[in-house]
């Protein structure tokens, strides 16, 4: 599984879903993402790759408004999602994450059952007319998220009592149960084991042919065996975006090249 | 480049047996069993000053739960009756007809013992009085042996506790010589005994000079309506104050003076808020005087900044990333507090706030100021709204009141008061650690 070979996928004809224009970041007096513009594709895995604390994180965070939550965080430029601005006065925050979802790096189950785990965001959004339909919905979420199997005998014992591993593939889960167009995932694998990694890896890639799944690695063969697209991001810069086969075997830019073969970060 | 080639020093720096404990070590160890020693000696100084504290208070204070009680069985005939109505003292007269009787019952027990009018008075106060209130409310017990329980005067209760010893008895109008010589005949023949006093648990404060009388049951009332008001303004206000601190306003120099003003509001003095509410909830907005709505008003303003603090550090505590998950999937903000990270910080806030309730139980200062003092009340309230409005005590300042009194059987009901407080206090707690278990979730 860890051998497999570069993916060539043909990235041509896949859809936009975000574009972000210009985007400046700054954290009080820092300025932590410098004139960012890249073009997000629909039913594609896009990687964020680069050394701690080159913005990658707060870039993905900035794409479904987490940083709103941050008082001294301040976001200039464009992002928009099929073509509407996310950083509109218009647009409820709320009513974003419903459609772009997140996990998160560390698993953060609620202190709840499983079952109410995966049914929160359901039960808020009002997805679900009556008990039957929630169910339905729960099933199908923990299905996608690759843990039915493990858990549909104890659906009522605390989301908390998992192991790691399953934890991350229950958070997932209660992420796609809200239905929404775009995953974003911030290192979901740092706490994994590998066995955890590999479950999850073959999760991303069974839901891209829904959604545009966009994930922050600091594993460079995690970026290469999930993703089609890659996005080297360096002191705030967007060093290099493109397809993740030429990326890796061949980047046009020397900081890439150096991140990629080790020699900084 | 490392520091050990900086210094040049080559060989190991460290030689020996790990078996051989070397110097260095030795003085650490040292150091470390020194400061377990200054601990332990620390507790052991607490745990003897609590000791020390729990005897005294027991001991001291358990002598108000006993009353010594004269129990004497008593006939009084029709005629005896009405020609005790006849004269012109009457209650003399039923004095003399108890004497007359008391002497009948110890001539047959083999008491040889004299005694008069007066040390019945000095031991048993006005029973002349007591025996016709009862025959006039109960004319069909006249011809019919009754028995009374009369309460013994403070004096003998003291000579019973050891407050009053025959050595230190001086010529005085309360007690004499020969009446202990009596009490003892009595006791001797069982007609004066110890009994539980109930009164004390379910009385009022009583008059100065009628001690055996007193009881805390009335200002227990008392406490209670206030701490309901307590819990009522201070939890709702405290809490939504809280959440809005912590969870809602922005970081400003705005918010930074309230929460510098509410850290230091948690230390103003109890009797600053006492004056205050003197000043606001009865001279201003004319709230009666000495009712418990005005005291729980005032121990609210006094509770809240203790609330307000332990419910934010126990929201403070509330992991983050249950935040990030609730609104990473498209909870708003509201939603993410009250469904996630209100019912986790639920056992803090709970603890928080009986804390502040037991501290607002003991306070005693800002009640006297707004007249809750001891003897404003001598009955229960009438009904629940009466329970807020009519003017009553609370505990701690019973508790002063009696300590405050001349009588040294006062002073035993003080220490009695205490155990009383001291008893609700670890009710309260109990029932916070009850809650806290219940509501302790792991995450």
């Amino acid at each position: 599984m860890y051998d497999a070979p570069l993916r060539k996928t043909d990235v041509e004809t896949k859809n936009t879903k975000i574009v972000a224009q210009d985007v400046n970041v700054y954290y009080g007096d820092t300025h932590a993402i410098k004139d960012v513009s890249v073009d997000l594709l629909d039913k594609t895995v896009t990687a964020f790759i680069g050394p701690s604390g080159c913005g990658k994180s707060t870039f993905l965070r900035c794409l479904n408004r987490m940083n709103d939550t941050i008082d001294i965080c301040r976001v200039e430029g464009k992002i928009s999602l099929d073509g509407e601005d996310i950083y509109d006065k218009r647009v409820d925050p709320v009513q974003l994450r419903a459609k772009v979802g997140m996990v998160f790096q560390k698993p953060n189950p609620f202190p709840k059952s499983i079952y109410d785990n995966v049914a929160y965001g359901p039960k808020i959004h009002g997805l679900a007319k009556n008990k039957a339909d929630l169910d339905d919905i729960v099933e199908k979420a923990l299905r996608r998220g690759a843990i039915w199997d493990e858990v549909k005998d104890r659906l009522h014992a605390p989301g908390t009592g998992l192991s790691g591993g399953q934890q991350q593939r229950l958070c997932i889960a209660r992420a796609v149960a809200t239905e929404p167009e775009v995953l974003l995932m911030d290192e979901p694998c740092s706490a994994l084991d590998p066995i955890a990694t590999g479950q999850v890896e073959e999760l991303i890639d069974e839901l891209r042919g829904q959604y545009s799944v966009i994930i922050v690695t600091h594993s460079m063969q995690q970026a290469a065996r999930v993703s089609q697209k890659t996005a080297f991001f360096h002191l705030g810069n967007l060093v290099e975006y493109g397809d993740t086969s030429q990326i890796f075997t061949n980047p046009e830019d020397s900081r890439t090249e150096s991140y990629i073969t080790g020699r900084i970060g | 480049m490392t520091d050990a080639s900086l210094n040049g020093a080559e060989e190991p720096r460290r030689r020996g047996s790990i078996h051989e404990i070397d110097a260095r070590t030795r003085k650490r160890n040292a150091r470390e069993a020194r400061f377990k020693g200054y601990g332990i000696g620390a507790i052991l100084v607490g745990l003897f000053f609590l000791v020390v504290l729990a005897v005294s208070i027991v001991s001291s204070g358990l002598p108000a739960f006993t009353k010594t009680v004269v129990k004497v069985e008593f006939t009084m005939s029709q005629e005896q009756y009405d020609e005790a109505e006849s004269t012109l003292f009457k209650t003399a007269a039923y004095s003399d007809i108890f004497i007359a009787q008391l002497r009948d019952t110890m001539e047959e027990e083999g008491v040889e013992v004299a005694f008069d009018e007066g040390s019945i008075e000095r031991l048993l106060g006005k029973v002349g009085g007591t025996l016709r209130e009862f025959y006039t409310a109960n004319e069909d017990q006249l011809g019919q042996p009754v028995t009374f329980q009369l309460p013994a005067s403070s004096r003998v209760d003291g000579y019973f506790n050891g407050r009053v010893t025959r050595e230190g008895l001086t010529e005085s109008r309360f007690l004499e010589l020969t009446d202990l010589d009596l009490v003892d005949a009595l006791a001797d023949a069982g007609v004066i005994t110890q009994a539980f006093n109930w009164t004390f648990l379910t009385g009022s404060d009583s008059g100065v000079d009628n001690p055996g009388g007193a009881g805390i049951g009335v200002s227990v009332v008392g406490s209670f309506f206030m701490m309901l008001v307590v819990l009522v303004l201070a939890l709702p206000i405290g809490v939504a104050a809280s959440i809005y601190l912590e969870e809602f306003a922005p970081q400003n120099k705005f918010t930074d003076l309230i929460e510098v003003n509410i850290s230091n509001l948690a230390a103003v003095p109890s009797i600053v808020f006492g004056i205050l509410g003197l000043a606001v909830f009865i001279q201003f907005m004319h709230l009666p005087q000495s009712a418990p709505l005005v005291g729980g008003l005032v121990l609210t303003l006094m509770t809240l900044p203790t609330i307000i603090i332990s419910t934010r550090a126990s929201l403070k505590s509330v992991p983050p990333s249950i935040r990030d998950a609730a609104l990473g999937v498209g909870a708003s903000k509201m939603q993410s507090v009250f469904h996630h990270v209100l019912p986790l910080a639920m056992p803090g806030i709970l603890t928080g706030t009986i804390i502040g309730l037991a501290q607002a139980l003991g306070e005693t200062a800002p009640l006297l100021l707004i007249g809750m003092v001891g003897f404003v009340a001598r009955d229960y309230p009438d009904g629940f709204v009466g329970g807020f409005t009519e003017a009553n005590s609370a505990m701690p300042a019973q508790i002063y009141t009696w300590a405050a009194r001349a009588d040294a059987s006062f002073y035993e009901k003080a220490w009695g008061g205490i155990i009383v407080l001291l008893v609700f206090l670890l009710l309260m707690n109990v029932i916070a650690i009850l809650l806290r278990r219940k509501f302790e979730r792991r995450w």
